[in-house]
């Protein structure tokens, strides 16, 4: 089920009373039912002015020919094997993204002098796209997976930083004063408050990354790559398959969503506390 | 009843950004014996907030000291343990590992914690929720979980901040009469700050009523009222009486407070 909106935030199962709400709330049934209509009137939309020819197909293939292409794609299994290659490149340069930004963002947090190290190299990576690493990844690593992750790695790892940097800031001080004055040391404090107290802000900022480091692969993918859907994107706008195009690009809105919706069990999994709060 | 805690010629000033350095509390002394229920008793602004922060060692006297069994407190001190209004529960930790929290990092071993953590669950009547998180939980169940973790790390006093403004009159009632009856069990040394004249009288042994800003102590009155005490308490003539009396030395702090800052 495809749900608009902002990833992560679920629809009450009831519906509450409008008052004091900007935005009127309707019944979930009401909801899925205007939505069905709404997807319907867009691909009726889709469907009669291509048929009609009002739009020719070199402009946007017919729906008919869209779904055909993706019958193709799937039977060969080309599509699920660009489908993998992307998902393996994001969650490799991702999981290392992780594994280097979260322990240096905590430790610019506590730790000032690494703060000191940090802050240039972050003020002047932050600003460049990951593009623009592909000129220098591709001469140090050739054009191979490694370069790949690499791409996503470089435009995956500073975000995590700057969100892993922000969220100990963010724990209650109250929270602190309260463990010291049970009788908590400096790393009880850490281990028991700062690092559980700052969790929920660095597992919202590897969401928000993940997406991006999606966005990293497919440019990668489109410059140079064999495989991926990038590449299956671009290799398909080379053949003049402008309905093989649309097919890949609804595969990586499927394949991101699925991947958001993973993540969100994941959070809900490591943040049980925090499943009471959300409504 | 040998002296526990004490302020000696305690003043504290807060420096401003602009303007006058702010006294909140000048040249207070008072002595707290072992096992006494003192209220502090004051109208909002009259500084017993940071009296309170002085005594947990959270922040120092600008002059004066402040002692726990002579030894001057210079830094956070767990053996004054501290209740806060706003409870201060950890919100990733259920009732059971809250509670095990001073335990644990006293280094004690998991299985005597846990037995420690569940006697004192028992104690504030929250059998049961021991796998609750704090956000499942009513304010009263909420502040009955920072009273058990507290008392778990057996502190020698206990500091009160306005532990029940934030719940309603019928379950502070409640935790009222819950409090005196640890406190007759447990005969912890308390130190309770409120600005009800009413709290105050249900609670204490003893009523420290504060001046409006800057703090001074204005009176010490002995509350002789008859214990084990109970909340209807209230009916009784000597009371009355005692109300009217603190309400007499409250009055002109009150209505003083109100016209400056009005």
């Amino acid at each position: 089920m495809v749900t608009l909106g902002p990833v992560g935030e679920t629809t009450p199962a009831t519906a509450v009373t409008d008052q004091g709400h900007l935005r009127r709330r309707i019944a979930v049934p009401w909801m899925v039912l205007i939505s069905l209509t709404s997807v319907v009137v867009v691909m009726t939309l889709w469907y009669v002015s291509t048929e009609f020819g009002w739009i020719l197909p070199i402009f946007l293939p017919k729906p008919i020919t869209v779904l055909q292409e993706a019958q193709r794609a799937f039977a060969g299994g080309l599509l699920l094997t660009d489908v993998w290659m992307s998902s393996q490149r994001v969650f490799l340069g991702f999981a290392l993204a992780g594994v280097v930004a979260i322990p240096l963002g905590v430790a610019m947090a506590i730790w000032a002098p690494a703060k000191a190290i940090l802050d240039p190299f972050v003020s002047l990576l932050r600003p460049l796209p990951s593009i623009t690493w592909i000129p220098l990844t591709m001469l140090w690593l050739g054009i191979g997976e490694s370069q790949k992750v690499a791409i996503v790695f470089m435009g995956s790892w500073i975000y995590i930083l700057l969100y892993t940097y922000e969220s100990p800031t963010r724990v209650d001080p109250l929270l602190i004063r309260a463990a010291r004055n049970l009788g908590a040391r400096d790393l009880d404090v850490m281990t028991e408050v700062i690092l559980p107290g700052a969790l929920p802000g660095i597992i919202t900022g590897l969401k928000v990354t993940l997406a991006i480091s999606w966005s990293c692969v497919l440019s990668a993918e489109m410059v140079a790559a064999q495989s991926g859907l990038g590449a299956m994107i671009w290799q398909a706008k080379d053949w003049g398959n402008l309905a093989l195009v649309l097919v890949g690009m609804l595969c990586i809105s499927i394949t991101v969503l699925v991947a958001d919706q993973a993540a969100n069990l994941i959070e809900r999994l490591l943040l049980p506390w925090e499943r009471n709060r959300r409504h | 009843m040998p002296v526990i805690l004490s302020a000696d010629h305690v003043s504290k000033v807060f420096a401003t950004g602009r303007g006058d350095p702010i006294v909140a509390i000048d040249d207070l002394s008072v002595d707290i014996e072992e096992g006494e229920f003192v209220c502090l008793l004051g109208a909002s602004g009259c500084g017993k907030s940071t009296m309170l922060n002085m005594f947990a060692g959270f922040t120092q006297p600008t002059q004066g000291s402040v002692r726990l069994r002579g030894t001057p407190i210079t830094s956070i001190e767990p053996r004054c343990g501290m209740v806060f209004q706003s409870y201060a529960l950890f919100p990733w930790k259920t009732v059971r590992t809250n509670v095990e929290f001073g335990l644990k990092v006293r280094g004690m071993a998991k299985r005597e914690r846990r037995e420690r953590a569940q006697f004192f669950i028992d104690m504030v009547k929250l059998t049961g929720f021991e796998d609750h998180y704090p956000t499942e939980l009513s304010g009263g169940m909420q502040q009955r979980v920072t009273l058990a973790r507290l008392l778990a790390t057996d502190p020698e006093v206990l500091l009160m901040d306005e532990p029940f403004a934030a719940l309603d009159a019928m379950t502070r009632q409640v935790m009222q009469e819950e409090l005196l009856r640890i406190h007759e069990s447990s005969r912890k040394t308390t130190v309770f700050i409120t600005h009800s004249i009413d709290e105050a009288l249900i609670l204490s042994s003893r009523i420290v009523v504060l001046s409006a800003r800057p703090g001074r102590v204005k009176a010490i009155l002995d509350n002789n009222l008859p214990s084990p005490r109970h909340v209807d308490v209230q009916l009784s003539p000597e009371y009355a009486e005692l109300k009217k009396q603190i309400w007499d030395l409250v009055e002109s702090e009150v209505r003083h407070h109100d016209d400056t800052q009005g």
